[in-house]
């Protein structure tokens, strides 16, 4: 269970900061190729992150890379370089249908064997920017055994829905949706970028929101704003006390040879242990809530 | 590979560097280094450098490099860069580039 | 992203009002709007002009950023900015003349020092090894002797003063450089000027032709708005010119004596070759003074012999002097310019 809770995007033009970002520690880092990069820097900021995603000091964090699309003349380029230099993931940008992840697939195999990569150890993560992408987000997030998780792009999104970013309601269906979609899939569900990097309580503010609604983490364009998202989502010190023991009875359960866990009286199936599994791995990451 | 026209990349930003590259009559290969830190990593500059021009195969150019503290990784997407853009090559080998 | 800023181009004569704001940019930063710019590369923050930079050519001229965002990071992205706007106009290797004051700002940038005229101007270039290759391709035509000349000429035509001056000059040293210079804005484009050099002085013995370089600086690249007021914009151009020759060009060829004609007719070039004896001979250097050596002008029909004379008689269409004035070869170009235009 890999925790996504934030992924830091880095214009992959920038060489100081691809050589600096590894101190940060996100739970993932996101080379972008695409909308951070001049179109004179394309060629550039390719060779960047190919040589960047071979550093050792990415070896151990979570590497995603944002392509170009397939239909611009960088797009394929791209792919070629990262998945010879190892990415984990590959983020399609303005994926509308499933049929998109297909075409995008087809070359990551491709790649995938002409350089020997282990086939289906490239992952991909799909961004929907669109209400197409909306509507169509659960053949998306469906359409790949390779597909990780499906994250909400909130900037293309509202130019494509005739409206502008504001206190969230223009993205209230488009997170539910995307949410859904994720769920039933069995893959994680991204939140948008909060482009105001000096408010730090509208930050604050939105991630309670996406956190109550259930998504996995948020993209992040701020270093400063990973530890405040990784705090707001650290269970409090009751949650890991009860996690503890309901993790702690499943494991006597099973060594007793019970097939039902019980706590306090209470039967405890599955998605209870899971979720407490998953609160501690998140205790265990950044501590309990401050 | 040679190097046909007028290029560069890079930038003067601190941890980047700026790579010049310009054709030259003779086939020959002349590399300029100038770095903040020439006297601790000098040696280490100009060995990636060597290493990258071999890899391409550069036959003929001059590289000017003003280094800003680069690491290596940059160092070699930088030349890179530079000389693709000044080779005008489009179709990258990148088993080449590693 | 509210505090990124956006780079793009403009062209000042095409577009006016972004020109005007660009010159109210300028006058807040202290500096006037320079003539001939093609085209100027400008930083906004949001609706906010905060940077700009002209380039004429591969010259850089008024770059400034506002004063509440100096730092180096806006003039970094800003002259980073220039030198790709100016390789797509074809020219990598820029130069720019900026008040000594602002030196370290552009040695931030990636701007070497070239010449200073002390308290006035100096001239930078965008290469660390600009003018160490020029001299160190220089120094290998280096010839051996005590007495080394030099005589740097526009030869706009080359007539029978540049031949006499060169035969002078030659027969008084152990070897004589000669310096076509490279200023494509005379009425004589270069290379036609250089093909009559090259006929004017071939046979003559322990003799190199050079070709000019951007080091020899001239009017044309020299901003005009330095010291309007004080009247030294002259002053300004010949003392870079010649600073750069002492320190770099004579050294590497060994050069001991300078050969000039005294001027008749010109004024601005008569200037010049005073400035000359200051900068080659008087002003205070780390390197070694250079002896200036003015010619009396041959005469035909006792008038001395100038490019300037042959300029105007063309002009005026009037050929009968010529034969008197030029070499054959000046003299079959001279009639087939004529007869063309």
């Amino acid at each position: 269970m890999k925790l996504r809770r934030s992924m830091l995007f880095l214009p992959g033009a920038n060489a100081a900061m691809l050589s600096t970002a590894f101190v940060f520690k996100p739970d993932s880092i996101m080379f972008d190729l695409e909308d951070a990069v001049s179109l004179r820097e394309k060629d550039a900021a390719r060779l960047l992150v190919f040589h960047a995603l071979q550093n050792p000091v990415y070896q151990d964090l979570e590497t995603v890379v944002r392509i170009n699309p397939l239909n611009t003349p960088f797009g394929l380029a791209d792919l070629e370089a990262v998945v010879r230099a190892g990415v984990d993931i590959v983020r399609l940008p303005k994926t509308d249908s499933a049929a998109d992840v297909h075409e995008l697939e087809t070359e990551v195999e491709r790649i995938e064997r002409a350089c020997g990569r282990q086939l289906g150890s490239t992952k991909l993560m799909a961004a929907i920017e669109s209400a197409s992408g909306v509507v169509n987000a659960l053949s998306i997030a469906m359409s790949s055994k390779r597909m990780i998780g499906i994250a909400l792009a909130g900037f293309d999104y509202v130019m494509d829905m005739q409206t502008e970013r504001g206190d969230g309601t223009e993205l209230f269906y488009a997170r539910c949706a995307v949410l859904h979609a994720a769920r039933v899939a069995g893959i994680d569900a991204f939140d948008v970028v909060y482009s105001d990097v000096n408010d730090e309580e509208g930050f604050l503010k939105e991630v309670e929101l996406i956190k109550k609604l259930g998504f996995n983490g948020k993209s992040l364009i701020n270093p400063r704003q990973i530890e405040l998202l990784h705090n707001a989502y650290a269970p409090t010190e009751e949650d890991v006390d009860y996690a503890r023991r309901v993790v702690a009875a499943a494991e006597k359960a099973e060594r007793d040879g019970l097939g039902v866990i019980a706590l306090n009286g209470k039967m405890i199936d599955a998605p209870i242990v899971n979720h407490a599994k998953r609160v501690l791995q998140k205790a265990q990451a950044s501590g309990v809530r401050k | 590979m040679k190097i046909v026209k007028e290029a560069l990349a890079g930038t003067l930003e601190s941890s980047d560097l700026l790579v010049k590259v310009m054709p030259l009559p003779a086939d020959r290969v002349e590399v300029v280094i100038k770095s903040e830190v020439m006297h601790q990593f000098g040696e280490q500059i100009r060995k990636v450098v060597s290493q990258t021009l071999q890899q391409l195969g550069l036959l003929s150019g001059q590289i000017v490099i003003e280094d800003k503290g680069a690491l290596d990784c940059a160092i070699r997407a930088r030349v890179q860069a530079a000389i693709l853009r000044g080779a005008s090559v489009e179709q990258l080998d990148w088993s080449k580039l590693s | 992203m509210n505090d990124d800023i956006d780079f793009y181009t403009v062209d000042p004569r095409k577009n006016w009002d972004e020109g005007a704001e660009i010159q109210h940019m300028l006058t807040q930063c202290e500096l006037d709007m320079e003539d001939g710019i093609d085209v100027f590369v400008v930083g906004r923050q949001g609706h906010r002009l905060v940077a700009c930079a002209g380039l004429e050519g591969n010259i850089v001229k008024c770059a400034a950023t506002v004063p509440d965002l100096r730092g180096e990071s806006l003039s970094l992205k800003l002259m980073g900015e220039v030198i790709h706007l100016a390789l797509e106009q074809g020219h990598l290797h820029l130069f720019l003349f900026t008040h000594p004051k602002n030196v370290a700002f552009f040695g931030g940038c990636g701007f070497y020092e070239l010449a200073e005229v002390p308290g006035y101007v100096t001239l930078m270039e965008n290469t660390p090894v600009g003018i160490k290759s020029y001299s160190e391709q220089l120094r290998t035509l280096a010839q051996p002797g005590k007495k080394i000349g030099c005589i740097v000429m526009n030869a706009n035509p080359f007539t029978f003063g540049h031949q006499y001056l060169v035969r002078l000059a030659a027969a008084q040293c152990d070897w004589l450089h000669v310096f076509a210079v490279r200023e494509d804005v005379s009425m004589f484009s270069y290379r036609d000027r250089f093909a009559l050099v090259q006929a004017g002085v071939a046979g003559i013995p322990r003799l190199t032709l050079h070709h000019g370089s951007e080091y020899m600086v001239s009017r044309a690249t020299f901003p005009s708005y330095f010291f309007k007021e004080k009247g030294m914009v002259g002053d300004c151009c010949s003392a870079i010119d010649l600073i750069l020759f002492r320190k770099y060009i004579a050294p590497a060829l060994g050069i001991t004596h300078r050969f000039v004609g005294t001027e008749p007719f010109c004024q601005t070039t008569r200037k010049y070759n005073d400035d000359m004896k200051h900068w080659l001979q008087v002003a205070d250097s780390e390197s070694a003074s250079i002896s200036v050596v003015e010619v009396p002008r041959t005469v035909s029909s006792n008038i001395a012999i100038s490019a300037s004379e042959v300029r105007r008689l063309l002009h005026s269409g009037d050929l009968a002097k010529m034969p008197s004035l030029v070499p054959r070869d000046t003299l079959n170009f001279l009639s087939g310019y004529h007869y063309a235009t």
